[in-house]
């Protein structure tokens, strides 16, 4: 149910027009998106250029079927230099489950991960892959030597 | 130390390193009984040594008879195995041979990959008693680590030490008091490892009672794009998927669910699993539930 929900999310995106700029946005494991439910309406913040995307703010909404009816989310993408700068999700449900898996899919997406080096963090403890015990590691550094 | 003035009982164990942190110093008893619960889960499960109990499956099929912990460890792998496909698959100890992690750490790939066994056919995991059809390789590195700390943390409780903390590695559980005691949990400040880089982190979460499991590709990995998590279907390490995190009540289940992120996306385990969870995927970009909402550095 989730799932379906994520991948309709994404066609409302794609429906749009600018489905090969979006991608980069897009989860690497989705498919491509099928449009079996295009957008209901499309509103540009400024006209895209034959040739290519101009730059500005785009919104639309779009529909899909959930298990509870006919559901609604806002997408509004953000062109800068012909690339999308942003997207912002906006759930409009119908119901309180809806709301709730709306939410976490609104909230869930970051584009790129950022990076801060530990010494600067106040924490204690790491969540990372394990260490891993001496032949492991012994063994990897023999065919890093091995291939030298 | 996750708390000032705590102390450690750091060991090495099941392949990695752990650290047990309480507020005083453990007994000599106590570090024996956690040592020897250490041991004991090794001789049933490594796949490293030969005298261990998969080492025997491994050369002949028959009827094995596992510890009692071993009933929830086989429910819970045939649940993500169905979720994942055949993807996660305890038999996968067969392919990651293949690929050179194998007991004698060649790290030397024998030949093309292998696709490990389908469960159906060689497997038979009712409670705590496994039956094999053929010579299978188990492999129960994805959950194994968390329930070996769940159950160290469980020795804990029972001797009446009910705060505690344990690292296995990085996969870490955060017990507190008895709730009926009305103290919980005090929340722990973790750092996410950056999954290209081990001396950053891309965010940090409070971790309250219970567990936070992290799998990545990073450490475990040798030669040319190989790692440790592999598909069963195909035998090939997972690519689209590079780091995971996973927060939830046992440290098995939160263990196993980073795992199956690299398989199945956060969304549809939440359909069968309470847990918070978090993926970061090799273009860069992360998705995460609603618990997750803020704990990455903008």
């Amino acid at each position: 149910m989730n799932t379906s929900l994520r991948k309709s999310v994404l066609v409302g995106i794609a429906g749009l027009s600018l489905a090969g700029t979006a991608a980069g946005c897009a989860p690497a494991q989705t498919p491509a998106a099928q449009a079996d439910t295009p957008p209901a309406a499309a509103t540009a913040g400024a006209a895209a250029g034959a040739a290519g995307y101009t730059d500005g703010i785009y919104s639309a909404d779009g529909n899909y079927t959930s298990p509870n009816g006919t559901e609604t989310v806002g997408v509004k993408l953000t062109l800068a230099g012909g690339a999308v700068s942003d997207v912002q999700i906006t759930p409009h449900p119908s119901n309180p489950n809806t709301k709730k898996f709306q939410g976490e899919f609104a909230g869930g997406i970051k584009s790129q991960i950022v990076g801060k080096k530990l010494d600067e963090i106040k924490v204690s403890k790491v969540a990372g892959s394990s260490l891993t015990s001496g032949g492991f590691n012994q063994a990897v550094d023999k065919i890093k030597g091995d291939a030298k | 130390m996750p708390h000032p003035g705590w102390t450690d009982f750091s060991f090495d164990g099941i392949g990695t390193r752990w650290a047990i942190s309480t507020p005083s110093p453990l007994p000599g008893g106590i570090r024996r009984r956690i040592l020897a619960s250490v041991a004991d889960y090794d001789a049933v499960w490594s796949r490293f040594r030969p005298d261990s109990l998969v080492a025997g499956a491994a050369r002949q099929p028959g009827r094995y008879e596992l510890p009692p912990g071993a009933a929830a460890l086989g429910h819970l792998y045939r649940t993500l195995y169905r979720l994942s496909g055949g993807a996660m698959t305890p038999l996968i100890g067969g392919s990651l041979e293949q690929l050179g992690y194998d007991a004698g750490y060649s790290l030397r790939p024998g030949g093309p990959p292998q696709p490990a066994p389908p469960w159906e056919k060689v497997l038979d995991w009712q409670g705590a008693v496994l039956t094999t059809r053929a010579p299978v390789v188990i492999d129960v590195g994805a959950a194994g680590k968390g329930q070996l700390a769940d159950l160290l943390s469980a020795e804990l409780l029972a001797a009446g030490l009910d705060e505690h903390f344990i690292d296995a590695s990085g996969d870490l559980l955060n017990a507190g008091g008895e709730p009926a005691s009305g103290r919980a949990a005090a929340p722990v400040e973790v750092a996410l490892e950056h999954p290209y880089d081990p001396s950053r982190a891309i965010g940090v979460v409070s971790l309250g009672a219970g567990a936070l499991c992290a799998s990545a590709a990073n450490r475990r990995a040798w030669g040319d794009g190989l790692h440790h998590v592999l598909d069963g279907t195909t035998g090939v390490p997972v690519r689209t998927v590079v780091a995971s995190w996973a927060m939830a009540g046992t440290a098995m289940v939160a263990d196993a669910l980073a795992t199956a992120l690299f398989f199945v996306d956060g969304p549809r385990l939440r359909g069968e699993f309470e847990f918070s969870w978090l993926t970061v995927y090799s273009d860069g970009h992360a998705e995460y539930s609603a618990d997750f909402e803020g704990a990455l550095f903008t």
